[in-house]
């Protein structure tokens, strides 16, 4: 954002953590907050309910903020109520609380954009929709480094270059906090008092930025993979992988916050009194994820694995975007260490 | 046909019991929000646990069989449910995969019992576990130690619809993730075995921070070398390594 | 907005019994079904048991809103559907997906070639024929034996209608009056002009790739040769993840394709 628009309306200020800390409990009021928070072990993004609870600091989080809280992990769809005269389908009531989604990194961020050309495209999913317009997104840009991030790699951080899609973006700058409203409602809405930023203060930004990307380690070409992995699709790193260490758990797609896949089921009671069709997370590592009657189409773990691999870091035709934005969620949450970044390496070879 | 029409028949049920703790009798004698309807839904004219009378003799809509078969006359009794039955499920690990009871199969019968019961061993008649599969076509299986909810619902209810049923075939690992629970296996370093386990219990285990010791059995196609290598690097000797993958599933793992 | 699961209601107006276990129920939809195009399918099935994704067979015309759907009873869902009876409402939402091209067959040799149940999807192009103008329409089926030949009683209609029509069984009976062997050979001996050939397949997969094959060495291009994939499908809206094949979703992005779009991608025949 550029700063002439700090003139008439302040949409981007310096503030200390003591008035972030108020500003954000002011919005308490009406919206439901929802954060990081816990510091031992692994911050997790739940509801809290003081500013104190939140973590700025944390790392990472196993599971995804983005895909948690817009697209719950199990959801009832539909239902139909049994009568002598046949069942009746009953819309359940589309989600209205206001929620802020509060520190949201980069790369989540980045995989939020990417659960919006999926899920409010030419069908766009109603309750999707629902949560995604009452919950405003507070972006926030990290602080540190893990050894398994690649956003740098991918284009989605470690700071967060896009300009729409989000409401609020907040840099840590040591005494202060940098905070920008992105979008038309945030500006609308919230007001911001505190220092307008100034040039020293860009520059400040973005020697956090340079300081931050000297930290990270990963490191392969994301660029030119789309040949070699329509070329050798059999490559050997795959069966190797998928046989010595592939459990065909589902953790790597269960973590990813850009994974969308959901199953579709009915539950019934015994009574059977209501049908409730749901919809719940599911994982294309399962083995009987891509099966039909007439065969699996992805029978091999190798074949799962392989289509884990090449959605994430290819079928950029799909979306026009990777479907990895380099959390690295899958490699640390894989019970055996896989990397796909290390298989792709391994196939650029 | 659609179900809410037709018949009004209520279906003819029976639940029996072999080798077993009856733990999956249990829960379905305590299917706490469920049981009123299932009750009002089945005519469960032989189940021990909740009629002290009752007609082995079927015919059934639905035969549910807990446990191993462990005694000749049981293959018998097992064989004859199969045939007065339209539909049998087996229920729980001990008849889909031997659990507790199987554990025996990993020795000689007769060393066994004399572990067991020192003398007078001509007096059993016990033999090597076999699951009901090994006897009878099984038509479905509701995995546990005991079932959860959800599978032993779906068996009841898809007899009621006329349909065939869809039991949970995914490892613990999604059910974790589905409930939140940070992963054992990967932050602690616990040698869980939710990654080749079925799920089905809504990972109650991971949930109470206990390792999944993989009491609903192996998931179909697990990659079973693939953990017990982590549990190598985790520092497990091969002998434990062995006791949790054999604790419910030595039949499966012994052939 | 409407809530995009909730299913329509149709009501079986007449059950053809096709072969063994496959079935062809017509059905009246509520009002405000959208009719579909040839190629396209619904999300069939019931609550408490589920969908399942199922082509059109037979299309909505301008005398009748009526459509039928050809079911083979080999899943949950289908299984459950083949006991249902005249007068019996079926759920369904849809149609759904990218049907053949028939923008594309205008003038040109239209090739329909088909294996089993893969007459289902192809037989709606038969059915608005006249309208499509080709120069020409083949039509090449194949089936496992006489038996499980499905429409068997419409071929002469089809003939009828200046359709050449080649019947072809792996396993023929007495009495069985057509080829023998697989659909491809039948290809190899029809006489096509590449440049104005434009064929649709559909049936088991390795037999749309072998089919395929024929064409492309009859030097048909892959650009003109569609075909129509099988995937699981939970949602039918390119939500659900299931029928995911390379950068496609077969329910939104297909299911038909010509065999360019399909090609090079792994997991599939093509």
């Amino acid at each position: 954002m550029n700063g002439e628009n700090t003139f008439q309306k302040n949409y981007e200020a310096l503030i200390s953590r003591e008035l972030l800390a108020a500003w954000v409990e002011g919005f308490k009021e009406n919206f439901r907050l929802i954060g990081p928070a816990g510091g031992k072990g692994e911050a997790e993004f739940r509801e809290v309910f003081s500013f104190n609870e939140i973590n700025l600091d944390y790392q990472s989080t196993m599971l995804p903020p983005g895909k948690t809280f817009l697209l719950k992990p199990v959801e009832e769809i539909l239902s139909f109520n049994i009568t002598p005269g046949g069942p009746v389908a009953e819309e359940p009531p589309l989600p209205d609380r206001k929620r802020i989604l509060f520190g949201v990194h980069a790369c989540d961020t980045h995989a939020i954009l990417y659960l919006d050309k999926v899920f409010l495209g030419v069908f766009p999913d109603p309750f999707y929709r629902a949560r995604r317009e009452n919950t405003f997104i507070f972006s926030l840009n990290c602080k540190t480094v893990s050894g398994l991030c690649f956003c740098h790699l991918v284009g989605t951080g470690p700071f967060l270059k896009a300009q729409s899609g989000y409401d609020v973006l907040l840099t840590d700058m040591g005494s202060e906090f940098l905070v920008e409203l992105k979008s038309v409602r945030a500006k609308k809405i919230f007001s911001l008092e505190g220092r307008p930023p100034e040039g020293r203060d860009l520059e400040k930004k973005k020697e956090l930025e340079l300081e931050l990307l000297k930290n990270f380690r990963k490191d392969f070409k994301a660029d030119g993979l789309r040949e070699v992995f329509l070329s050798r699709p059999d490559h050997p790193v795959l069966k190797e992988t998928a046989e010595g260490r592939c459990l065909s758990c589902g953790n790597c797609v269960m973590v990813c916050p850009t994974c969308f896949c959901h199953d579709i089921y009915d539950e019934a009671g015994v009574s059977l009194a209501r049908i409730k069709r749901m919809r719940r997370w599911d994982a294309c590592q399962d083995y009987f994820f891509a099966k039909v009657h007439g065969g699996n189409f992805r029978e091999e773990r190798q074949a799962r694995l392989r289509q884990f691999v090449f959605h994430k870091l290819d079928y950029e035709g799909q979306f026009g975007v990777k479907g990895t934005v380099g959390c690295g969620r899958c490699i640390r949450w894989c019970p055996t260490g896989i990397d796909l970044t290390e298989i792709a390496k391994e196939m650029m070879k | 046909m659609p179900f809410f029409s037709g018949e009004k028949r209520k279906p003819r049920a029976g639940f029996f019991k072999f080798s077993c703790c009856t733990g999956c009798g249990f829960e379905l004698a305590y299917f706490q929000r469920s049981l009123e309807d299932t009750l009002k839904s089945f005519d469960f004219t032989f189940f021990r646990l909740a009629y002290s009378s009752g007609a082995l003799e079927g015919p059934f809509d639905l035969a549910l069989v807990e446990g191993t078969v462990t005694e000749p006359h049981q293959a018998v009794e097992l064989k004859r449910i199969r045939e007065n039955s339209a539909v049998l499920y087996a229920v729980g690990s001990c008849a889909i995969a031997g659990g507790i009871p199987a554990i025996k199969a990993g020795g000689r019968e007769l060393e066994i019992e004399k572990r067991v019961y020192q003398k007078k061993l001509y007096r059993l008649t016990s033999m090597r576990p076999s699951v009901l599969s090994d006897y009878v076509k099984v038509d479905g299986c509701v995995r546990g130690c005991p079932p959860g909810r959800r599978d032993l619902e779906e068996a009841l209810v898809s007899i009621l619809l006329h349909r065939r049923p869809e039991f949970i075939e995914y490892s613990v690992c999604v059910e974790c993730k589905l409930r939140g629970n940070i992963c054992l296996l990967v932050d602690e370093g616990l040698p869980c075995m939710g990654p080749v386990t079925n799920a089905g219990c809504g990972a109650l285990c991971p949930a109470c921070h206990r390792a999944c010791y993989s009491c609903f059995g192996l998931m179909s196609r697990a990659n079973i070398p693939a953990l017990k290598n982590k549990f190598r690097e985790l520092g497990l000797s091969g002998e434990e390594i062995e006791r949790r993958f054999t604790l419910f599933d030595a039949l499966r793992l012994k052939k | 907005m409407k809530n995009p699961y909730v299913p329509f209601k149709a009501v079986i107006r007449g059950i053809g019994q096709e072969a063994g276990d496959v079935k062809t129920f017509l059905l009246e939809p509520e009002s405000g079904f959208p009719p579909g195009a040839p190629g396209q399918f619904n999300m069939v099935g019931y609550p408490g048991v589920g969908e399942a994704p199922v082509s059109l067979s037979r299309v909505p015309m301008e005398d009748s809103d009526l459509f039928e759907h050809t079911i083979r009873a080999v899943g949950r869902v289908t299984d459950f559907l083949s006991t249902f009876r005249e007068g019996d409402e079926i759920f369904l939402r849809g149609p759904f997906g990218r049907g053949w091209p028939l923008n594309e067959v205008k003038g040109k040799h239209l090739v329909l070639v088909s294996g089993g149940l893969g007459l289902a999807p192809i037989r709606p192009v038969v059915q608005i024929a006249d309208k499509l103008k080709a120069r020409r329409i083949t039509l090449l089926h194949g089936a496992r034996d006489p038996g499980s030949v499905i429409f068997k009683t419409e071929f002469r209609h089809w003939r009828k209608k200046g359709i050449d029509v080649e019947l072809t069984v792996d396993e023929p009976g007495k009495g069985w009056r057509y080829h023998t062997g697989i659909v491809t050979e039948i290809i190899r001996r029809l006489k096509i002009a590449p440049a104005e050939a434009v064929a649709f397949i559909c049936g088991p997969e390795i037999m749309m790739r072998f089919a395929a094959n024929e064409l492309f060495l009859k030097d048909v291009p892959g650009s003109s040769v569609y075909v129509s994939p099988e995937r699981r499908m939970r949602c039918g809206m390119g939500l659900c993840g299931h029928c995911q094949h390379g950068v496609w979703f077969v329910c939104k992005d297909g299911p038909v394709f010509s065999y360019r779009e399909l090609r090079g991608y792994p997991d599939a025949l093509f």
